[in-house]
């Protein structure tokens, strides 16, 4: 073996490298914000979860629960006057609820008076969102803390509310987050590739000599990765469904309805960052500026009140992130789209932006 | 005689490099004509200019009549074109590349199926239809990418070297077209390197360092430089007499 020669391919290498100035920007900004991402996503607690809590009893001891609860991270405290239909608090934005009923400190204290015989106790009553099990996990554990503070082994009971009727489990809310990450990966990066391979092997320029129209390029392009978004969704329900036994509260039609939108905004991604590569290994080393904010940031693997403050804002920026919200919203709220407006409007505002940006950059590799 | 290409004062500059600097060049209808030169001469820059691919610093081009690029919705589907690069499908067969060139073009779904089996015939592929392109010889591909450009009967053909890289036998079956082809009508616009390939043109323009140096008849060049140097020269010699002309 010849040390010069090694050399000598090592060297070429690094110096193809060198003449491909955006792949050394590519392979310099990915792992960095690889590392980021990994880094500081997922600090391990969550944080800021919206409670409101309607305390009916008014009282000390009811007081020091709520202060109890409002002294723990976990949650961002409301309080509400009496009268609330909880249910409805929770559809508009609350995570959980906490009643304190009418008689709940005379009961707590009547089962001292009575002694342990008695069965007397003070209930909490607990409405919980549980279309993300984490979360609902988080806000358990720390209303059980807040009861724990006001005397050990005190006895309260807490009643449990489903809102959905079942218990969900991670699965059931995890089936929304793989369809919305599959039809992301597979339509972004697809299209990303199959653009770039245009432009690679030329077939663009018979494109655009061609009578055919940008829009009609891109509509193609949607309703053919719209139909394969379809197909994989149809099979991850179907799996779910057959092999986890997954609870599917809402209509499978919105759900393929919301999908197919997500699935257009994902091909006008694609189709716009192709323009940022001119060859086939630069398209791929793209692909973990997709799939990383989406796998870390879009509430797919840990809800957003996982991820630390300073990175949350980021997360609005992943179009996962509207596109989870809709899609659980939907299948495991049991909701109509319209009915999650934050998650629908980010979902359209994606597909808009990227169509339009789509069409830009197509106008500027015609030109090129 | 009518034009089907005219490109009047082009320029074209890529940072320091003037690729296109000042060409004038007419197009007969029903022409070959070649335009050929060395390597970086600008041939590629210019036919990119014409078929509205590239835009330019100044000048006017004009195809089939209309102004290009305001006027290339007029061109589409009349314009067949063959890029350097082959531009095909690699994981389409043979057919469906033809069939979805033959479907942009606007050609009905009826008449596609008998023009593909005709083109085919013609470039001698109906053996591999059901074939991957991209398993395709060099050759093969080259057949195939001419078969694209010509399958919707444009009026007008941009061939961007299209017989580099094939053998002797090959490249003599390729100029057999060309010429079926010029005899049926179409005008064909073609760029080569090999200086041998300009004597089988209607007329020839050698290019430069971005300019046009001379055109003519094929016949016409030879006799100015046997005029001037006595003998019978070879277009390679006609070439390499204007360069050196040009130098001076």
């Amino acid at each position: 073996m010849s040390a010069a020669r090694v050399w000598a391919v090592t060297m070429r290498v690094l110096r193809q490298m060198r003449h491909d100035v955006r792949l050394i920007a590519i392979m310099l900004v990915v792992p960095s914000l690889a590392m980021i991402l990994f880094g500081f996503s997922f600090s391990g607690d969550i944080r800021g979860v919206r409670l409101a809590v309607i305390d009916e009893d008014r009282t000390d001891l009811t007081a020091e629960i709520i202060d109890s609860l409002k002294g723990d991270p976990t949650f961002r405290v409301t309080e509400l006057p009496p009268g609330q239909d909880p249910e409805k608090l929770l559809l508009s934005g609350y995570q959980a609820v906490v009643r304190l009923p009418d008689k709940f400190t005379s009961l707590y204290y009547a089962h001292f008076a009575m002694g342990v015989a008695t069965e007397a106790h003070g209930t909490l009553h607990l409405w919980l969102d549980e279309s993300d099990p984490q979360i609902a996990a988080a806000v358990r554990a720390g209303v059980a803390e807040a009861l724990m503070d006001i005397g050990e082994g005190g006895p309260v009971e807490i009643e449990e509310h489903p809102l959905y009727g079942v218990e969900v489990r991670f699965i059931d809310s995890f089936a929304p987050a793989i369809m919305g990450y599959v039809v992301t990966f597979i339509c972004s990066l697809l299209t990303l590739l199959s653009v770039v391979r245009e432009k690679v092997d030329g077939t663009f320029e018979r494109l655009w000599i061609s009578p055919l129209r940008r829009g009609e390029f891109i509509l193609g392009y949607v309703i053919a990765f719209g139909m394969v978004a379809l197909v994989q969704s149809g099979l991850i329900l179907g799996l779910g469904k057959l092999v986890f036994d997954i609870v599917i509260n809402g209509s499978v039609f919105w759900a393929l309805v919301c999908i197919i939108l997500f699935a257009v905004g994902n091909v006008g991604l694609g189709t716009f960052l192709s323009a940022l590569a001119q060859t086939e290994s630069q398209a791929i080393l793209l692909f973990p500026l997709v799939v990383l904010p989406s796998v870390l940031l879009s509430g797919m693997m840990w809800p957003l009140q996982a991820i630390p403050p300073v990175l949350r804002p980021l997360a609005y920026l992943v179009p996962l992130t509207y596109g989870n919200r809709l899609l659980r919203a939907v299948m495991v709220k049991g909701l109509a789209p319209w009915q999650e407006p934050v998650g629908l409007a980010g979902v359209l505002g994606f597909l808009v932006l990227t169509v339009a940006l789509a069409s830009v950059s197509l106008r500027a590799t015609a030109r090129e | 005689m009518e034009a089907a290409v005219e490109v009047q004062g082009a320029v074209k500059s890529f940072g320091l490099v003037r690729a296109v600097d000042g060409v004038d060049l007419r197009v007969f209808r029903g022409e070959i004509y070649g335009l050929v030169g060395p390597s970086g001469a600008g041939k590629t820059t210019l036919i990119r200019m014409i078929c509205g691919l590239l835009g330019r610093d100044a000048g006017e081009v004009r195809v089939l009549g209309h102004p290009i690029p305001e006027g290339k919705r007029h061109v589409e589907g009349r314009l067949g074109y063959m890029p350097q690069e082959r531009a095909l499908y690699r994981d389409l067969t043979v057919e469906e590349n033809l069939l979805f060139f033959g479907q942009l073009n606007g050609m009905p779904r009826g008449e596609i199926r008998d023009r593909i089996a005709e083109i085919l015939e013609f470039m001698r592929l109906s053996h591999l239809a059901v074939h991957l392109a991209g398993n395709l010889s060099g050759g093969e591909k080259q057949r195939l990418s001419l078969a694209c450009a010509l399958l919707s009967k444009p009026e007008l053909l941009v061939l961007d070297e299209p017989t580099v890289g094939l053998d002797p036998a090959l490249r003599q079956e390729f100029w057999e077209h060309f010429h079926e082809l010029k005899d049926e009508g179409h005008t064909i616009l073609l760029t080569t390197h090999y200086l041998e390939e300009a004597g089988r043109c209607s007329r020839v323009g050698f290019m430069r360092a971005g300019r046009l140096q001379v055109e003519g008849l094929p016949a016409e060049l030879q006799a100015r430089v046997a005029q001037a140097v006595g003998g019978t020269p070879s277009m390679e010699e006609v070439f390499l007499f204007f360069a050196r002309k040009g130098v001076e």
